[in-house]
């Protein structure tokens, strides 16, 4: 494997956010390939990350900064990639419904999805139905991912689904959804594609969910 | 610039006023002044007498002004060598200092393979020593047995020569009398490089134990001067029963243990002026249903507090008792019984907190319990650590930038605490329920297994060096002809 590659994969490990956007430059100039910059630099360092993650030998906010390397890389490969016709993983619409001003979980789900290699789109907190609908229409996303910490504000996830379902989008996207009080029995009640019980979960089935569609 | 300002490191801990200390102080004088202990040895007794102690028959009575000169004349702080230079396993006696380990000589071991309970054999001493040598919160060596498969008087001398290559962390050593005392110090020596250099950087600890009510047994005091004169940091600890061979209360219990143990202070300054010394003495119960000293009692972590108190008042480091329990195996009343005492000892800071891994009221070691227990330690120790407070750690920069609505995730302050801030557990599970039924929903004695396992399996102590290897091998075989007409 090239030399500017094994670098680019140690830079996700190390979470060199700072030093990524030179490196990738740096490897389309010795004539690298987009495609190859991602799946052969940073797939590979986000793939070390995460089993050292789920070993318990490295940590969130490690974890933090090597999805936002990856992401300040797909930054400058993005556009490359779309010209090139190479099939981005997805996009990740979220936000924590109507009520719930909660976050750090769903942000969390945001930036682990970014190191896996997603386009993200957040809404915020307190996010109604309606806006769901509407972003969901225009950055048409495959993924709508759902947070709430409150029993008394998950409901809401099932009023987004019917948002959803009666604007006529339900159909385009797969709704994933999180949070403490939240598990599957309760997915499957309100009509979730998926559960995950944490952020790196929800990026595993994120990438689940667009392998299927 | 700060002025006037008093910085608490960690968490602080106190239970007797200077009065109180004051009291049961004067106490021991008295008990040591005009009670006197019984001195089974005639050697021990002569060199007491000609300290300025009042022999009367085997009575020994000491004058006050005798035991403050001995108290004056041994160390507060001093180190603890590891036999391998590795500055990591040595071990600093001294003030706010509390450092655990395993304990000696229960008849039965808890099989790490069957979790049956057998009696212990020469192989588990080198199960223990690998054991604690990996533990990151152990910091001292005991074998948590007695060798029943070798010559019975040689069972301390195996236990050493099995201990010492496999691990480098200090041993507190523990034997029968002069003989095997003597095969366990040219084991230490050789790999020190002769007396004098042990006498500079000492490897381990001899534990002597007298007997309770105000005994001081021949083999005690016969290992004692063996101690003293070699130069070897001792413990001179009774293990008196609350109720049953001590005072039923803990003021009467502490002051008798005291005066136990500061005999053998005297007579240790009297032959090596100088040589370090701990008080010693497992205070508990005898519980009075069902008549065993109690190891799990909380008037053990509450007694063992109130020496702890004393012998510091008094300018002495501690044998402090801990991480034991009453429970036969691995369970709830285990985690219990030991995680607190272990807190506590960690509280009083304690000097060397020993018994961590006693099962069965001291009849079975259990390294399992052990290794359970360098958790509860590991937890301690961060409570105890206390919290930190400057311009860094108040952090009013770091929330300035965040500000509402943000997260701490990405900040170059969050990075440079998280690992030192927090504790991170190896045994306690804290995932979300879908990953530990994953993971096979394991329980907590599920963890300690494996987590044994490993480290048996993995772990590689540093090595002896190739001289102490033979003379280890010498010194058995020079012990087995000593025994060999002996039933």
């Amino acid at each position: 494997m090239s030399e500017v590659l094994t670098s680019i994969s140690n830079a996700i490990i190390q979470g060199k956010k700072d030093d990524i956007g030179e490196l990738t430059q740096k490897a389309l100039d010795e004539g690298q390939s987009a495609q190859d910059i991602l799946y052969k630099g940073l797939m590979p360092g986000m793939d070390h990350v995460s089993d050292k993650f789920k070993a318990g030998d490295m940590f969130v906010p490690e974890v933090m900064r090597s999805a936002r390397s990856m992401a300040n890389s797909m930054k400058i490969l993005k556009p490359l990639l779309i010209e090139t016709g190479v099939a981005m993983i997805g996009k990740v619409l979220l936000g924590t419904v109507k009520g719930d001003l909660h976050d750090i979980g769903k942000n969390l789900v945001g930036m682990m999805c970014e190191g896996a290699g997603f386009e993200v789109k957040d809404l915020g907190i307190s996010v109604e139905p309606e806006a769901f609908v509407e972003a969901v229409k225009e950055f048409e996303p495959d993924i709508v991912g759902m947070s709430a910490l409150l029993t008394t504000t998950m409901r809401s996830m099932g009023d987004t689904i019917k948002a959803l379902e009666e604007a006529g989008v339900r159909d385009r996207v797969k709704v994933m959804i999180g949070g403490a009080p939240v598990n599957q029995s309760f997915a499957d009640k309100i009509g979730a594609d998926a559960y995950a019980p944490d952020a790196a979960a929800a990026s595993d089935v994120a990438k689940k969910l667009v392998k299927k569609s | 610039m700060r002025t006037n300002y008093r910085i608490n490191s960690g968490v602080r801990f106190e239970m007797l006023s200077q009065d109180q200390l004051q009291e049961l102080f004067d106490g021991v004088l008295h008990v040591l002044e005009n009670i006197g202990l019984e001195v089974h040895h005639d050697e021990g007794r002569d060199i007491l007498k000609n300290a300025g102690a009042w022999v009367d028959g085997k009575r020994v009575r000491i004058p006050q002004y005798l035991v403050k000169r001995s108290l004056e004349m041994a160390p507060r702080s001093f180190t603890i060598y590891a036999r391998d230079g590795n500055p990591k396993h040595d071990i600093h006696i001294g003030p706010g200092r509390a450092h655990f380990g395993p304990g000696p000589t229960p008849p039965n071991f808890i099989d790490v393979e069957t979790q049956e309970r057998r009696p212990y054999v020469k192989d588990d001493a080198r199960i223990v020593a690998t054991v604690v040598d990996a533990l990151p919160n152990i910091d001292f060596c005991e074998s948590l047995g007695t060798i029943s498969d070798v010559h019975p008087d040689l069972a301390a001398s195996y236990e050493f020569a099995e201990m010492f290559p496999n691990t480098s962390k200090p041993i507190v050593a523990w034997s029968y009398g002069w003989d095997d005392s003597e095969d366990i110090h040219k084991i230490a020596v050789a790999e020190a490089g002769g007396q004098d250099a042990f006498e500079r950087r000492p490897n381990y600890v001899h534990y002597c134990e007298p007997l309770s009510p105000l005994v001081s047994t021949f083999e005690a005091v016969d290992k004692l001067i063996f101690a003293a004169r070699h130069r070897v940091p001792l413990i001179f600890t009774p293990c008196p029963l609350a109720g049953g061979t001590a005072p039923v209360t803990a003021a009467g219990i502490i002051i008798q243990a005291a005066a136990e143990s500061w005999m053998g202070l005297v007579l240790a300054q009297a032959i090596q002026p100088g040589v370090p010394f701990f008080m010693g003495g497992v205070l508990s119960v005898m519980d009075m249903n069902a008549m065993i000293l109690s190891y799990g009692a909380p008037e053990l972590a509450l007694m063992m507090a109130g020496a702890t108190e004393l012998a510091h008042f008094a300018g002495l480091p501690l044998w402090q008792t801990g991480g034991c329990t009453d429970s036969k195996v691995l369970d709830e009343q285990a985690s219990l019984e030991g995680s607190i005492s272990c807190f506590f000892s960690a509280l009083t800071g304690g000097d060397l907190c020993h018994d961590v891994g006693y099962t069965e009221s001291g009849i079975t070691g259990s390294i399992l319990q052990t290794v359970m227990m360098d958790e509860a330690i590991g937890y301690s120790r961060r409570i105890t650590r206390g919290i930190e407070v400057n311009e860094d750690t108040l952090a009013t920069d770091t929330i300035h930038n965040v500000g509402p609505n943000g997260h701490y995730l990405y900040e170059e302050h969050t990075h440079r605490y998280f690992k030192t801030e927090f504790w991170y557990p190896n045994l306690c599970d804290r995932h979300n329920f879908e990953e530990w039924e994953a993971a096979g929903k394991t329980k907590m004695r599920d963890r300690v297994i494996e987590r044994t396992r490993d480290i048996l399996s993995s772990h590689k102590p540093s090595a002896i060096k190739p001289a102490t290897k033979k003379a280890i091998k010498e010194i058995l075989e020079a012990a087995e002809a000593r025994v060999k007409d002996k039933q």
